[in-house]
């Protein structure tokens, strides 16, 4: 499975205890050089450097072609005034997970707004960090015998990076998790 | 164009209910009396981010880079939600 990560995931996942795990869910992760230029935390340098000597995150070949789509979906929705906090970096990070067909791991509410709706972006996978811990159940990478072991997994995620979820998409993931328990 | 893929109107009105709920978390969450005590710029940018929730906002507010604005973030125990 293919992934690619923008500043926000990163800066956010290199808080969290269990960070390591992302490596072992992905084969690979994209980056774009314009998002690791917003990471400066010693804690977000010290595992995106980690992540890039083991061949586990990359940066992506950007080109020509790649640049005319993000013309394009920024002249499509980046000026949309209720569609919050569209940056460069992360309609880059939208428009590689389309071409790559990877999983956008993003905590840009923008971008999790565009894929909402958008008639060719809304087959992007977009996912916050709480539909990668989803994921790591279903690999078995996260011990979960219960809801309960996974309310507790996203617990140590919030504490560690003060990072809460929606109750609409807590909900979701929360039934989502349930059903699988329970197959 | 700008605005020409538009968002149907009953999505926009449940990100309204949405941001109204992460607003809520932000500003319950800080630590008003650290924001207090931070010189201008930064406060204005914690104040823009419980308000927007938009850190690229709040992080040229600051004159930080994301990263570097995250951590004040972190320190000032205001929660990002998505």
């Amino acid at each position: 499975m293919l992934g690619v990560a923008d500043a926000c995931f990163l800066i956010d996942w290199a808080r969290f205890r269990r960070r390591e795990l992302l490596a072992n869910l992905f084969e690979l992760v994209f980056v774009h050089e314009e998002v690791l230029a917003q990471i400066r935390s010693p804690s977000a340098i010290d595992f995106v450097s980690r992540l890039l000597a083991r061949g586990a995150l990359r940066l992506y070949p950007w080109s020509a072609a790649e640049e005319e789509l993000y013309v394009q979906i920024r002249d499509e929705v980046a000026l949309d005034p209720r569609i919050p906090s569209l940056e460069r970096p992360d309609l880059l990070c939208l428009v590689i997970a389309y071409r790559t067909g990877g999983a956008l791991l993003t905590e840009n509410l923008g971008v999790l707004r565009v894929v909402q709706f958008h008639p060719t972006y809304s087959r992007v996978s977009a996912w916050t960090a709480l539909e990668v811990l989803e994921q790591m159940v279903y690999k078995g990478l996260a011990e979960v015998r219960s809801v309960e072991d996974f309310i507790s997994l996203v617990s140590e995620y919030c504490e560690d990076t003060k990072h809460v979820f929606s109750s609409r998409r807590m909900g979701e993931v929360v039934e989502r998790v349930r059903a699988w328990l329970a197959r | 164009m700008a605005g020409k893929v538009r968002p149907p109107p009953e999505l926009v009105e449940e990100w309204e209910r949405e941001d109204a709920e992460f607003r809520e978390l932000r500003r319950r969450s800080a630590d008003w009396k650290f924001i207090e005590e931070q010189e201008p710029r930064v406060r204005l940018a914690l104040l823009a981010y419980i308000e927007t929730g938009d850190r690229y906002l709040a992080a040229r507010l600051a004159g930080m880079t994301l990263g570097e604005f995250d951590e004040v973030r972190v320190k000032a125990g205001v929660v990002c939600v998505t």
